[in-house]
C-alpha cells in the first residue's frame, strides 16, 4: 500500500508529499521531517513571506483605481466572482423551472425574502446611524483643526489688511515728499508678497490636514456599509428571482401564450367575415411563432468569470491539439529526412520568433474570410458537432484566438520532436534493417517511440506557451475568455476590478501549473528512461 | 563452395587523395555449421567486417556472397548480436523478442509466436525476466536477450560482434557456456568476433587473426581441432590448447608493431619485496634474490623472446 501510494505521487509529479507518506508510515522519522522542512515548510513559508510583504507594500501604492489591494481584499473579491457567477446561474435555472419545482424554489425564496427583509432595514438604520457617527467623530477630531485654521485665517486676514494700509500711508508720503526713497517701497511691497505667500501655504497645509483626516476612512462606516450593501444585492438578487420564478418564469408565460392562442383560435372559430378571419389567422400565427420563441427561452446570462475560464481552458486546448496535430508529423519528417528539415528551416527559422500580437489580428481576418456571416455559416455549424465545443457558441474571434495559440505553441513541438526523431540510436536503425521493417512498422515501433520523451518534453513547452499566448490573444481579439475579462475589468478601472485581475494572476498561474503537472504525468506515462521531470 | 564469403573485400573512408583504408583485400570462407572466430586488436576493422558480412555496410571493392549470392542489404537470414544489445528499451524482453520473430515469421498465429518467443527466452534462461524492461536488468541478461532475439530469428548464420566484450569476467564465462550449449544443440554457421584468445579457443572450430589497421586483413586461419565439448577448467591443462594459444597469441603479438616496442626486453632489477614473516615470533627478513638467480629469470626471459621473434 505504502508503496502504491510512494508510486502514485511519483507519476503524478507530487514527490514532494514522498515524506510526508513516509512518515505516517513510521519510516526514519529523523530523515522524513528534516526533508518535510525543507521541500514544504521551506516553501510555505517563503510564500507566507511573499503574501506579508504584499500586504504590506500593496496599500502603500495609491493608483487611479484605488490603493493596490491586498491579499484579503483579492480573497474577498475571488469570493465575489464566485457568488456572481452562482446567483448568475441561479436565475438561469429559475427561468426554466417548472412544476413543483419552482413552487418549492419560490417558497424557499420567499422565506429568505422574508427574513432579509427586516435584516436590511435594520442594517440601513445602523448605516445611518454609523454614518452620523462618522459625521460627529469627524467633527470631534477636526474641531481643533478647524479653530486653528479659522483663528489663522482671521489672523492673517487682518495682518495683510493692516500691511496693506502701511504700504497705502507710505506710498502716500512718496507722493507728498516727492523726494522719498523709493527703493524703500518696493522693499516694502515684495515683502507684502512674501509674507501673503508664506500664510497661504500656512493655511493650505492646515486645510491639507483636514482634507486628509475627512478622507481618512472610518473602519466601522466601512463594514457597516459593506454590510449594507451585501443585503441589498442579496434581495435585489431575492427579487429578481422571485420574478424570474413568477411572472417571467417560461411555464407560467408559456401557459399565458397558449391560453391566448385558444382565445384565438375561438375568436377564428367564431369569426363571421372575411376580414375578422383573416386577422384572426393571423393573429393565431403570430401567437404560435412566439410560443415557439418561448419554448426555446432562456436566460442570457452574462459572462461570469468561471464561465470564461471555462471557455478559455477549452480555446487553448483546441489551440494546442491543431499545433500538435501539424507539428509532430512535421517534426518527424524533419528528423527523418535531412533534405525536409533543410527545407524547413527557413520557415520555421522565421516565423518561430513572431509574436503572437502580429499573428492574431492577422489570423483574424483570415479566420473573417471563411466566416462572412457569423450568424448562418457551415464552418461554425460544422465545428459545433465537435465534441467538447457543441454549445459553446464558437465565433470567430474563438477560432483566431485558438489559431494563435497554434501558431505561438507549435514551434516547441517541432523543433523537440524533429530533434528527438533525428538523434535515434543507431543501432536501433540497424535492428529496423536486419529485421526488414517497413517504413510504417519502423515509424511506430522503433521512430516514434524513440522520439516520445523528446516529444512530450515540447508538447509541455507548448501548452505553457500556447497558455500565456491565449490570454493575451482574447485581451487582442475579444473573444471570451480570461483575457476579455481582465481587459474588461482594466477598462472598468474600480478598485473592486483591480482586485479581480489580481483574483486573475491566480487563476491562470493555478491553471498553468495544473497543465504542466498533466504534462509531467503524460510524459512519465511513455518515457521509458525515467527521465527525471524538472520541478 | 563455401557458404558464407568474402571475395577481395576493401572498405576505406575518406577524400581520394586522404583515403585511409581499413580493411583491405580480405578473403574469408565459411563453411556451413561452421563456427568461426575473427580475432583482433581493437580498431583493427573487426566491426567493420561483421557489418559487411551482415550486410549493414557495402563493400568497396570485392564482394560479399552468402550461399553464391550477393549480399546486398541486411535480412533476418544473417542474424547479428551487436556488442551494445541493442534492444528497444521502451519494450519489455518479451516484446523485444517479438518484434523481431513478428516480422520474420509474419504467419504465425497467436498462440504458435507466443510460445516461439518463450521457448527462446527459456533457451537463454531468462523467463523469470520475460516482462521486464532492459533498463531494469543487467547487462549479462540484457545481451541474453540480444541473443535470443537474434536466434528466434533462425537465422542460418549467426555474427557475434564481440557480444561479451562488455561484460564482467564471471558473466562472460557464463555466456560463453551457453552460446556453447545453444551452438550444440542447433548447430548453424556462427560468426565470433572477439578479442579474447581464450574465448575464440573455447568456442570456434577455426580461429583467424585480424591484422592491423590500417589496412587490415585477414591472416591465415589457426584450425581448432580440440574435441568437444571443450570444457574450461580442463582446457586449461591441454597441451594442444596450451600451444594454439601461444601460438596465436604469439602471432598477434608479432602483428603489433605498437605492442613489440612496448615491450620489456631488458630486465629491469626488481626491488626485494618479499612479505615478513611474522609467523615465527622474531621478525626475520627474508632472502633477497641472488644476483644468480636474476641472471637466471633473464636468460628465460631472453629465450622466450627469441623464440617468438622467430
Amino acid at each position: 500500500m505504502k508503496y502504491k501510494i510512494l508510486k502514485g505521487l511519483d507519476i503524478a509529479g507530487l514527490q514532494v508529499f514522498d515524506p510526508v507518506v513516509r512518515l505516517c508510515y513510521g519510516e526514519e522519522p529523523a530523515v522524513q521531517i528534516k526533508k518535510i522542512s525543507q521541500f514544504i515548510v521551506v516553501p510555505t513559508l517563503t510564500f507566507l513571506l511573499f503574501l506579508l510583504f504584499w500586504d504590506f507594500a500593496g496599500p502603500r501604492h495609491t493608483t487611479k483605481s484605488g490603493e493596490v489591494p491586498t491579499p484579503a481584499v483579492v480573497v474577498d473579491a475571488a469570493r465575489g466572482v464566485w457568488v456572481f457567477h452562482q446567483r448568475e446561474t441561479i436565475k438561469g435555472e429559475d427561468l426554466l423551472r417548472s412544476g413543483e419545482d419552482r413552487l418549492t424554489a419560490l417558497a424557499a425564496v420567499d422565506a429568505r425574502l422574508a427574513a432579509l427583509t427586516p435584516l436590511a432595514a435594520t442594517s440601513a438604520e445602523e448605516l445611518k446611524a454609523v454614518e452620523a457617527e462618522a459625521r460627529a467623530h469627524l467633527i470631534d477630531t477636526t474641531a481643533d483643526l478647524n479653530a486653528a485654521y479659522r483663528a489663522k485665517r482671521l489672523e492673517y486676514r487682518d495682518a495683510a489688511n493692516a500691511r496693506a494700509a502701511a504700504l497705502k500711508t507710505q506710498a502716500a508720503l512718496l507722493v507728498e515728499n516727492g523726494t522719498a526713497d523709493r527703493t524703500a517701497l518696493l522693499t516694502a511691497v515684495e515683502a507684502d508678497k512674501m509674507a501673503t505667500a508664506r500664510e497661504n501655504a500656512e493655511i493650505q497645509t492646515l486645510r491639507d490636514q483636514r482634507s486628509a483626516l475627512e478622507n481618512a476612512k472610518y473602519p466601522p462606516l466601512i463594514s457597516a456599509r459593506q454590510k449594507s450593501n451585501a443585503l441589498a444585492e442579496e434581495l435585489q438578487f431575492l427579487r429578481k428571482r422571485r420574478d424570474f420564478l413568477t411572472a417571467e418564469n417560461r411555464e407560467l408565460m408559456l401557459v399565458d401564450a397558449n391560453a391566448k392562442l385558444a382565445e384565438l383560435q375561438t375568436d377564428l372559430a367564431s369569426a363571421t367575415d372575411a376580414s375578422a378571419a383573416v386577422t384572426a389567422a393571423n393573429a393565431i400565427e403570430q401567437q404560435r411563432e412566439t410560443i415557439a420563441t418561448l419554448a426555446s427561452a432562456s436566460y442570457s446570462k452574462p459572462w461570469t468569470l468561471p464561465a470564461q475560464i471555462d471557455r478559455s481552458v477549452r480555446c487553448v486546448i483546441i489551440g494546442f491539439l491543431v499545433a500538435s496535430a501539424l507539428a509532430i508529423p512535421i517534426g518527424i519528417l524533419c528528423g527523418l529526412s535531412p533534405i525536409f528539415m533543410a527545407a524547413m528551416t527557413p520557415l520555421i527559422s522565421l516565423f518561430k520568433p513572431v509574436s503572437p500580437i502580429v499573428w492574431l489580428p492577422i489570423i483574424f481576418i483570415i479566420v473573417g474570410g471563411f466566416i462572412p456571416d457569423p450568424s448562418n455559416s457551415a464552418v461554425l455549424r460544422f465545428i459545433d458537432y465537435i465534441p467538447g465545443l457543441s454549445g459553446m457558441d464558437v465565433n470567430p474571434a474563438f477560432i483566431a484566438s485558438a489559431l494563435t495559440v497554434t501558431m505561438c505553441s507549435l514551434w516547441p513541438t517541432l523543433v523537440n520532436t524533429a530533434l528527438g526523431v533525428a538523434s535515434i540510436d543507431k543501432d536501433h536503425l540497424n535492428v529496423a534493417r536486419v529485421l526488414r521493417l517497413g517504413f510504417v512498422a519502423q515509424l511506430f515501433k522503433i521512430v516514434i517511440p524513440s522520439a516520445l520523451p523528446l516529444m512530450f518534453t515540447g508538447l509541455r513547452i507548448s501548452l505553457g506557451v500556447g497558455w500565456m499566448v491565449l490570454i493575451a490573444g482574447e485581451l487582442l481579439s475579444s473573444s471570451e475568455g480570461i483575457g476579455k475579462f481582465v481587459w474588461d475589468m482594466f477598462n472598468n478601472g474600480s478598485s473592486q476590478t483591480f482586485a479581480q485581475m489580481f483574483v486573475v494572476v491566480f487563476v491562470v498561474g493555478i491553471i498553468g501549473l495544473l497543465f504542466d503537472r498533466i504534462m509531467i504525468v503524460l510524459q512519465r506515462l511513455v518515457s521509458f528512461d525515467g527521465a527525471p521531470t524538472a520541478i | 563452395m563455401a557458404f558464407l564469403e568474402l571475395n577481395h573485400v576493401g572498405v576505406g573512408f575518406g577524400p581520394s587523395n586522404r583515403r585511409t583504408e581499413v580493411l583491405v583485400n580480405v578473403n574469408l570462407a565459411v563453411e556451413e555449421n561452421e563456427f568461426v572466430a575473427i580475432i583482433g586488436f581493437s580498431g583493427s576493422g573487426k566491426s567493420t567486417l561483421i557489418n559487411l558480412l551482415a550486410g549493414l555496410q557495402v563493400p568497396d571493392t570485392g564482394k560479399v556472397l552468402m550461399a553464391g549470392e550477393l549480399v546486398r542489404e541486411p535480412g533476418p537470414e544473417r542474424g547479428i548480436v551487436f556488442q551494445n544489445y541493442s534492444l528497444l528499451p521502451w519494450l519489455s524482453v518479451t516484446e523485444n523478442i517479438e518484434l523481431a520473430v513478428k516480422s520474420v515469421f509474419p504467419d504465425q498465429t497467436k498462440a504458435e509466436r507466443a510460445a516461439h518467443v518463450a521457448r527462446y527466452i527459456a533457451m537463454v534462461n531468462l523467463a523469470p525476466a520475460a516482462a521486464k524492461k532492459p533498463g531494469e536488468l543487467s547487462g549479462g541478461m540484457r545481451q541474453r536477450v540480444s541473443l535470443a532475439r537474434t536466434l528466434s530469428m533462425q537465422p542460418e548464420v549467426l555474427l557475434l560482434d564481440e557480444p561479451l566484450s562488455a561484460l564482467d569476467a564471471l558473466t562472460r564465462a557464463n555466456l560463453q557456456d551457453e552460446i556453447t550449449r545453444i551452438w550444440e544443440q542447433d548447430r548453424r554457421t556462427v560468426v565470433l568476433i572477439t578479442n579474447d584468445v581464450d574465448e575464440a579457443l573455447l568456442l570456434a572450430d577455426r580461429v583467424i587473426p585480424l591484422t592491423m589497421g590500417p589496412g587490415a586483413t585477414l591472416a591465415t586461419s589457426f584450425a581448432v581441432t580440440l574435441d568437444r565439448p571443450r570444457d574450461r577448467t580442463a582446457l586449461n591443462h591441454d597441451a594442444g590448447f596450451k600451444h594454439l594459444k601461444a601460438e596465436i597469441t604469439n602471432y598477434l603479438l608479432g602483428l603489433n608493431r605498437e605492442a613489440q616496442a612496448l615491450r620489456v626486453t631488458t630486465p629491469l632489477a626488481m626491488p626485494n619485496v618479499l612479505p615478513a614473516d611474522f609467523s615465527t615470533g622474531a621478525r626475520q627478513l627474508p632472502r633477497a634474490i641472488t644476483r644468480r638467480q636474476l641472471a637466471e629469470a633473464n636468460a628465460i626471459h631472453n629465450a622466450k623472446d627469441d623464440s617468438s621473434s622467430a
